[in-house]
């Protein structure tokens, strides 16, 4: 009987402590951003702990490449571990005016396939350390979503491969990547 | 050995599962999960029940086989760490640390304090984030609901603080193998510590709040005991284990990133409000953890010596020569390993990893028999697997 007393006791008293600490949180400010209901801050989400918001200079989301800078390496691909790269190169003919890129590397090779399956990419950013050019990047953009997949696969390259050799009336046109 | 007899030896096991004319008069065979909420992620459980009493159980695994050992057999050795990232998504800074502790073991790699110091942080505040999930998603499954909305604004500033950090939230790939990704930026110490002091009387609030609540030690004291024997002999590790009394902790006994320079206790089961080893023991040592965690926080980041390049030592090929090396780390959920065998070329021969989590399935099934049904749930998150994990 006396167990029983006081097991009510202390259930109702552990309980009443509980609803004091909710009913206390009941006058603090609300944290819960509704974002997409709600418009966004200014340039960057806010947080409580991080002063300037966290989609900072560090960010990880949405890859991007300065095409006009890419000496076609190819090392983003080689390190890529989920190979969502894909890059076609052919050799710059000698008679063509040289090409140099933002930091004076010379550019040897054209760039005729620079594909990026963001479907695929696993925001590890390991394909930006290797790059000697500093030419791919990513961006703080993250609102990037698409209803086909097709739509992420993103092609950088501007330059037109050379037509094949034998068919002279046709252009083929760049391989779609798929990745694996 | 022709292809078809070899894939014929890959087919499921039917003898593991439960057959319907081996019941007992008035049992009956209840799948629970896969698509279980309180299974945190995909599990699947053969219960063998008779009315409301478990008689035996046997978890089905790998609805979450993403095939990590063969992958890393293929990607150079840098390459396997946002793979490992996603064996233990809610404490991914243990996992890299994990093998990168094993690759840096492999190649003789020595490392800076700052280097040590920063793994320490992170890997610290990340025991507070997988605490606070388990905590919160705990109380959840049990059916305190406020908890858990109180854990998760927390956790969030831990998530943004890693944002802040290295760019990502939740998969970081931040340490590498010799060094860190990125080093730590202008004041975030200064706020790192506005955290910890943010967060201390909160863990005094989720106590008074749910760990002992009556509803919630009647649900939790008595069910789900692993006495201690049974737990050394399944070879549990991390809060499974200390919940049972046994101090054990890979902090203090192979300490690795200078672990032996921080003063800390390690947490064991009390055995408060039922016999020891019980489901409340294992989430109580998880409060705890949470509490020495803050400890240690405080004295690394008061600790962080101001000098040192966190590239440093990082290799430019991580090519080792050919030999083995297992590196463990304490995890969040118990001693998490990485058995590593270099043939001396860029890409790893083998990379086995040693989980927590699945060692803590295992023994499942010998504290669920005789339990409720409905203790089921109590029992699962006392154990707070992850199946990613599990299945890798």
């Amino acid at each position: 009987m006396k167990n029983y007393l006081s097991n009510i006791w202390v259930t109702a008293k552990t309980v009443t402590i509980g609803m004091i600490i909710t009913f206390k949180h009941l006058f603090t400010r609300s944290v819960t951003q509704q974002y997409t209901s709600e418009e966004l801050p200014e340039e960057r989400w806010k947080s409580s702990i991080v002063p300037d918001g966290v989609l900072q200079d560090r960010s990880r989301m949405r890859l991007h490449v300065k095409i006009e800078d890419c000496i076609g390496c190819k090392q983003c691909e080689k390190v890529c571990p989920v190979d969502c790269i894909t890059i076609t190169t052919e050799k710059r003919e000698k008679t063509e005016a040289p090409l140099f890129a933002a930091d004076g590397t010379a550019i040897k090779q054209k760039v005729v396939q620079f594909d990026i399956d963001m479907s695929l990419c696993c925001y590890c950013q390991l394909c930006v350390y290797p790059c000697p050019t500093e030419c791919i990047v990513m961006t703080p953009e993250f609102e990037f979503a698409e209803t086909l997949k097709s739509n992420f696969l993103y092609r950088f390259a501007k330059e037109k491969p050379a037509p094949p050799e034998p068919p002279k009336e046709e252009v083929a046109e760049p391989v779609a990547a798929g990745g694996s | 050995m022709s292809t078809q007899t070899q894939y014929k030896d890959l087919e499921p096991d039917e003898t593991y599962a439960f057959k319907p004319e081996d019941l007992e008069e008035g049992e009956m065979i209840l799948n629970m999960g896969p698509q279980h909420p309180s299974t945190h992620g995909v599990l699947r459980i053969e219960l063998k029940t008779d009315g409301e009493v478990v008689n035996d159980a046997r978890p089905h695994i790998g609805y979450l086989h993403r095939n990590f050992e063969k992958h890393a057999e293929n990607i150079d050795y840098q390459g396997v760490i946002p793979f490992t990232d996603r064996m233990d998504y809610v404490g991914s800074m243990a996992n890299s640390l994990s093998y990168a502790v094993a690759v840096e073991k492999l190649m003789g790699i020595e490392l800076n304090e700052r280097v040590e110091c920063i793994r320490v942080i992170v890997s610290e505040l990340q025991r507070i984030a997988s605490h606070l999930l388990a905590i919160g998603t705990y109380g959840l499954d049990i059916g305190a609901f406020t908890p858990f909305l109180h854990s998760f604004v927390e956790r969030e500033k831990i998530l943004d603080l890693f944002e802040w950090l290295c760019g990502a939230r939740l998969l970081y790939n931040y340490n590498w193998v010799g060094g860190v990704s990125h080093d730590l930026p202008e004041g975030w110490t200064g706020r790192a510590k506005v955290f910890l002091d943010q967060f201390s009387p909160v863990i005094e609030e989720l106590d008074e709040l749910l760990s002992h609540n009556k509803i919630f030690t009647a649900r939790t004291a008595t069910v789900g005991i692993i006495p201690p024997e049974l737990a050394v002999g399944y070879a549990l590790t991390g809060p499974n284990l200390r919940g049972s009394g046994i101090k054990w902790d890979i902090r203090k006994e192979d300490p690795y990133c200078g672990y032996e320079k921080y003063d800390f206790d390690v947490p064991v089961g009390q055995g408060r409000y039922g016999p020891i080893g019980s489901c409340w023991d294992r989430y109580y040592v998880r409060v705890d953890e949470m509490r020495q965690s803050v400890r240690i926080l405080r004295q690394a980041l008061d600790q962080l010596p101001a000098e040192g390049d966190v590239h440093e030592s990082v290799p430019k090929r991580v090519k080792p020569k050919p030999g083995e090396a297992y590196g463990r780390t304490e995890a969040p959920r118990g001693e998490l390993g990485f058995y590593v065998i270099s043939d001396g070329s860029l890409i790893p021969m083998r990379v086995k990893g040693r989980s927590p989590c699945f060692v803590a399935m295992s023994i499942f099934h010998e504290i669920a028999k005789g339990e409720m049904l409905a203790d089921m749930i109590a029992i699962i998150g006392s154990l707070d697997i992850v199946l990613g994990e599990i299945d890798r």
